[in-house]
């Protein structure tokens, strides 16, 4: 019991730390690590409950591969957004990016 | 006993290394760190047993991160971190965010049952059975997250490409 | 025990493929080369750079090390001698050579100084290039073998070697270990006489000795890695178990040093050209033809 109160708190303080980084920063890579630490709390939460309460249900594990899935292609598609910015304003700011057009 | 300590060690290399990322001022040690972080997080799915995903964590971070600490040092202003700028907005708001969500998220965990906690898994035969589940009930999620990597991968170049009437 | 045998027979072979190494670029073969330089190199002064990022530059070399050894780990020299039999062997080699690409980051980044820095990376764009085709030849190794054991891979190949049973898979992962451990022709980190030393440029001293200690033990891991899944790890007629592995590793890394030797050095854009247009076809056939020859055949 202890080890679950354990994981679920660090995937706590993890999902904390990451929406702090993904709503403070201003920079899109940054925004993009924020999501990232985010996720890794989610992960840390969904193996803990697969290991101590179903270990017999893989469809746990199926979850977090996809969740790792979904983490490096969020990360390409960003990357592939900010590189499209960055050619068409020249910085990849957020604060800077209040207009539709242009 | 030893699995809790190893766990408790783990986790709070993970929060550590996260916080790091938010707090240097070089870009490149901030990329890092997050690769630690994961990796981090990749000791804690091996300390709880899940051989299979923690390796592949620990794998897929280190590539992914180094990939990312070359986007840094593109896109971002201050690669080297000596200028010490101030790089936030809003940022009274999103501590208080950030804090009352780790708070909801922790009494959750404080203050549920769980119910009956399994102590022992096989490590051994899990990844044979997490193959069998993957080829048999899950197939159709599996191909889906294929069908996805592809578009991503198309749609991602496509975005990223210059185009030919502006060489 | 068994694992401290591992690990001596891991530095011998280390010890033996630098004395090749430094007859296959010089000529001349000298026994005692690599305890002399390594003398001279701890005797002399160690020169830090002015301003360096100081975690990553004292990190870097010692991570290089942990990171082969933990690829060498999992890679049995015979039935009972290996350090750790993990479940998910053959994916954990992989994972340890991700670190490798951390290490020559960080090697890169930390001295400040732009050899080194466009060295480091340069060897993320062949990272770019070599990451499918060193995991895709091992989905189909482990795909005979029908479990991630690395012993389990070697037993699979009691009838026929896997180097014979699927052989574009052989080629591209030979290819595949050669840019993992930036030998001639695919050593952009480091490129001698173009990047003056590149990654390694700005080390001195001691560090400098653990760097080049770590990717002499990165060659042997690589060379054992190519005969554990192709050729056949500790199978064989007539020696004990743990001398066909020293044969078979020893005559891998000959013929990578070889290879260094006739072929001139490839432009990264040739690299990553032949890399993601021949060799992940190459690769997908490949584990096609295994598919194929495992179900039908």
């Amino acid at each position: 019991m202890t080890t679950l109160i354990l994981a679920l708190a660090v995937g706590a303080v993890l999902f904390g730390i990451g929406l702090y980084g993904a709503l403070s920063q201003t920079n899109l890579v940054m925004i993009l690590m924020g999501v990232e630490v985010m996720l890794g709390g989610a992960m840390v939460n969904l193996v803990a409950f697969w290991r101590f309460l179903h270990p017999e249900a893989y469809s746990g594990q199926m979850f977090v591969l996809i969740v790792m899935t979904v983490m490096a292609l969020e990360m390409a598609v960003g990357f592939s957004i900010a590189t499209g910015r960055f050619r068409a304003k020249g910085s990849v700011e957020m604060e800077e990016a209040q207009d539709l057009k242009g | 006993m030893l699995q809790a300590i190893f766990t408790a060690f783990f986790g709070l290399a993970a929060i550590w290394f996260a916080v790091v990322v938010f707090r240097t001022h070089s870009m490149v040690r901030s990329a890092l760190a997050l690769l630690f972080s994961q990796a981090a997080i990749g000791g804690m799915f091996l300390a709880m047993q899940t051989e299979f995903l923690g390796v592949l964590q620990i794998m897929m971070m280190a590539t992914e991160m180094a990939i990312m600490t070359i986007f840094m040092v593109m896109y971002m202003m201050d690669p080297g971190g000596l200028g010490a700028m101030e790089m936030t907005h809003q940022k009274r708001a999103s501590q208080v965010a950030g804090a009352l969500g780790a708070l909801a998220a922790l009494a959750v965990a404080f203050f549920t049952s769980w119910g009956p906690i399994t102590p022992e898994v096989r490590p051994a035969q899990q990844v044979h059975d997490l193959g069998i589940e993957i080829m048999e009930r899950s197939m159709l999620i599996f191909e889906t997250a294929g069908v996805t990597i592809l578009t991503v991968m198309v749609a991602a170049t496509a975005i990223a490409i210059m185009r030919r009437d502006e060489e | 025990m068994s694992a401290a045998l591992t690990v001596l027979m891991l530095f011998a072979g280390a010890y033996l493929v630098a004395v090749l190494e430094g007859w296959a670029s010089t000529g001349k073969l000298r026994p005692v080369g690599p305890i002399s330089s390594a003398l001279a190199l701890l005797g002399r002064e160690s020169v830090v750079p002015r301003q360096p990022d100081r975690i990553f530059f004292e990190v870097a070399p010692p991570l290089l090390l942990v990171a082969a050894l933990l690829a060498a780990a999992v890679l049995p020299l015979s039935p009972g001698l290996i350090v750790t039999d993990l479940a998910t062997g053959a994916l954990f080699v992989n994972a340890a050579l991700a670190y490798v690409m951390v290490a020559l980051l960080m090697a890169g980044w930390g001295p400040d100084g732009a050899y080194a820095m466009v060295g480091g990376f340069r060897f993320l764009g062949q990272l770019i290039a070599y990451s499918m085709l060193i995991v895709m030849p091992i989905t189909a190794v482990t795909m005979r073998a029908e479990s991630l054991f690395t012993t389990e891979v070697v037993e699979s190949q009691a009838a026929l070697p896997n180097a014979v049973y699927q052989p574009v898979g052989f080629v591209a992962f030979f290819v595949a270990a050669m840019a993992v451990a930036f030998l001639p022709p695919l050593d952009l980190p480091t490129a001698p006489g173009e990047l003056a030393g590149g990654v390694m440029a700005e080390y001195t001293g001691w560090r400098l000795a653990v760097m080049r200690l770590s990717r002499v033990v990165l060659v042997v891991t690589l060379a054992a890695a190519v005969s554990v899944f192709y050729l056949g790890g500790w199978l064989g007629p007539a020696l004990p178990p743990w001398a066909w592995s020293a044969i078979k590793t020893l005559l891998v890394a000959v013929a990578m040093l070889l290879v260094g030797r006739y072929v001139p050095r490839l432009r990264e854009t040739h690299v990553l050209e032949w890399g993601w247009k021949i060799g992940i076809p190459l690769a997908l056939f490949n584990i096609f033809y295994v598919g194929v020859l495992l179900l039908v055949v």
